[in-house]
């Protein structure tokens, strides 16, 4: 099949699927343990299904199982009908599929028989870390090496997005990760007391802006103007966007530890910073959205565009919320809070999870040459992935505001008002408002999957004729 | 000392190798944001720049012509 086709797809359709899957298993995993914190007998007093063991196999499942291959699929699928070429080397495409699906087996291995190396969002231990190097490396090299081969004279600023993602990525894994392994599955970081939470920070929140920032913002740039079948509105909007946001987000880190032995300036730097991204961040959203600007109608029909769309408005609300978060007065009230929580998921709910869908869904009716088995489903999962992040972040909003506000009142002799339980207490409700949230995206993506599924075998028994032709 | 005197005062002599590294680092890729952002919004570049916003919907052409 390889060899009659136009562009090396096929190892797209297997990263497209995967990463529907994904979607589904690494939710579930998700809603589990959101209903352990409303309901903790759902910890079945079983080790392995624990939250502190769960958790980061949630967040793993999500931002490196789903968004992993959903990067990969989408890189990959673009640069070759941007450069008019195929992938450099097929082969290295499928040691990429292989190599990043074994990382995730061993993670979902070893996290809930509890190895991990204690680093949020990066808690594989060394022997994964060094796998997790090498396919990033592999898949890296394919990208550059296709673009190096490409037909047009320009690289479009997608590929100039996936590339700030994927050189900043191998430079923070590599960096964060060092440690001295103890044995097989224990190591200690190089780096530590202040230091070590500096890098920490330096990886995680360069996680959130290379990883599911740049990249995702990638996959907005090709796959809007594709769907809209626009041009996107300006193009120097998007040169100033991609070059703002690869100066300015590596600065971001410190604003995660105010409040702490961190030097007091490097937080407030850190904010300073922050304030300043949400003009870039903005400018991007706008160019998104603009792109549509007098054909909005076409919200009313496209499904898979209005996934586009309503990614790009969450886009531009967490990226307003981020950096008023960062401000230090009020980063007093919400540090450690459940608001922060709600943060991350109206960025990865709403946008990252919808601009990958809308993606996905364009991906899969190229690659297959035909329709959707039914758009009416992907409507349904429109509005199941909104309500649910809706209901997600209002939940997690007022529990963190209230958190905040308990933890920090006191009466007039000094004594704190309430004790640390009852503001866990106090949480139940909105813990249980998170879950019935998470649930309802779950299963939008499981409707996802069966519209997927269903369209995939409906091109193999009946291929459309009246699809826009893949060009595959 | 004026308080602005004193707020932006800074010990040179007290800075490290590492500290003067990132200082550099940052006074250059200062100056080179700034240098993209008159390139970018230069009103001699808007035609070849604005351009490029068709490569997606230009696919088959970029197929067909070989190397622009």
């Amino acid at each position: 099949m390889e060899t009659t086709e136009k562009y090396h797809f096929d190892v797209v359709r297997w990263f497209s699927v995967a990463a529907v899957i994904y979607l589904v298993v690494g939710t579930l995993v998700g809603v589990l343990i959101a209903s352990q914190l409303a309901w903790p007998v759902l910890n079945f007093d079983i080790p392995y299904l624990t939250f502190g063991r769960l958790r980061p196999l949630h967040t793993n499942a999500v931002i490196f199982a789903f968004g992993g291959c959903v990067l990969m699929a989408t890189a990959f699928y673009s640069v070759q009908r941007t450069c008019g070429v195929k992938l450099w080397s097929n082969k290295l495409a499928w040691f990429t599929f292989w190599g990043w699906n074994l990382i995730i087996v061993s993670a979902v291995i070893t996290l809930p028989l509890g190895l991990t190396s204690g680093k949020e969002y990066a808690e594989l231990e060394w022997p994964i870390d060094i796998a997790i190097a090498v396919v990033w490396v592999a898949y890296t090299v394919n990208f550059v090496m296709t673009i190096a081969n490409r037909k047009s004279s320009h690289i479009y600023v997608s590929n100039w997005f996936f590339l700030g993602m994927m050189i900043m990525i191998t430079y923070l894994h590599v960096v964060n990760s060092l440690a001295i392994p103890v044995g097989m599955f224990k190591s200690y970081s190089i780096f530590s007391g202040v230091q070590d939470a500096m890098i920490q920070w330096w990886w995680g929140h360069n996680a959130v802006g290379f990883y599911l920032t740049a990249g995702f913002l990638g996959i907005m740039y090709y796959f809007v103007p594709k769907q809209a079948n626009r041009p996107m509105f300006s193009y120097r909007l998007s040169v100033i966007h991609f070059w703002a946001l690869t100066f300015g987000y590596v600065w971001l880190g410190a604003h995660h530890l105010q409040y702490t032995a961190l030097p007091d300036w490097t937080g407030s730097l850190g904010a300073a910073i922050s304030i300043a991204m949400i003009i870039p961040s903005w400018g991007g959203a706008i160019n998104g959205m603009m792109t549509l600007s007098g054909a909005w109608d076409k919200l009313r029909t496209d499904y898979v565009l209005r996934f586009l769309i309503a990614s790009l408005a969450f886009y531009a609300m967490s990226t307003f919320e981020g950096p008023i978060m960062s401000i230090k007065t009020v980063n007093a009230l919400s540090h450690y809070t459940d608001w922060t929580v709600g943060h991350v998921h109206s960025g990865a709910l709403g946008w990252v999870g919808m601009v990958a869908a809308g993606a996905l869904y364009h991906m899969v009716m190229k690659l297959w040459n035909t329709e959707m088995y039914s758009s009416k489903l992907i409507n349904t999962h429109f509005w199941l992935a909104t309500v649910g992040t809706v209901i997600y972040i209002v939940a997690l909003w007022i529990s963190g505001i209230m958190q905040g506000l308990m933890w920090r009142d006191y009466d007039d002799f000094g004594t704190l008002t309430y004790t640390f339980a009852e503001s866990v207490a106090a949480m139940h409700p909105y813990y249980a408002m998170r879950a019935v949230g998470g649930f309802l995206y779950m299963l939008g993506g499981v409707v996802m999957l069966y519209n997927v599924v269903m369209t995939i075998r409906q091109a193999s028994t009946h291929p459309s004729t009246s699809a826009e032709p893949a060009r595959a | 000392m004026t308080s602005l005197q004193e707020y932006f005062h800074t010990d040179w002599a007290a800075l490290t190798s590492n500290d003067w590294v990132g200082l550099v680092m940052t006074v250059v890729v200062f100056f080179l944001m700034i240098a993209i952002y008159v390139y970018a919004l230069h009103p001699s570049n808007r035609e070849k720049l604005e351009a490029q916003r068709f490569i997606p919907l230009d696919e088959d052409r970029l197929d067909t012509e070989g190397r622009k």
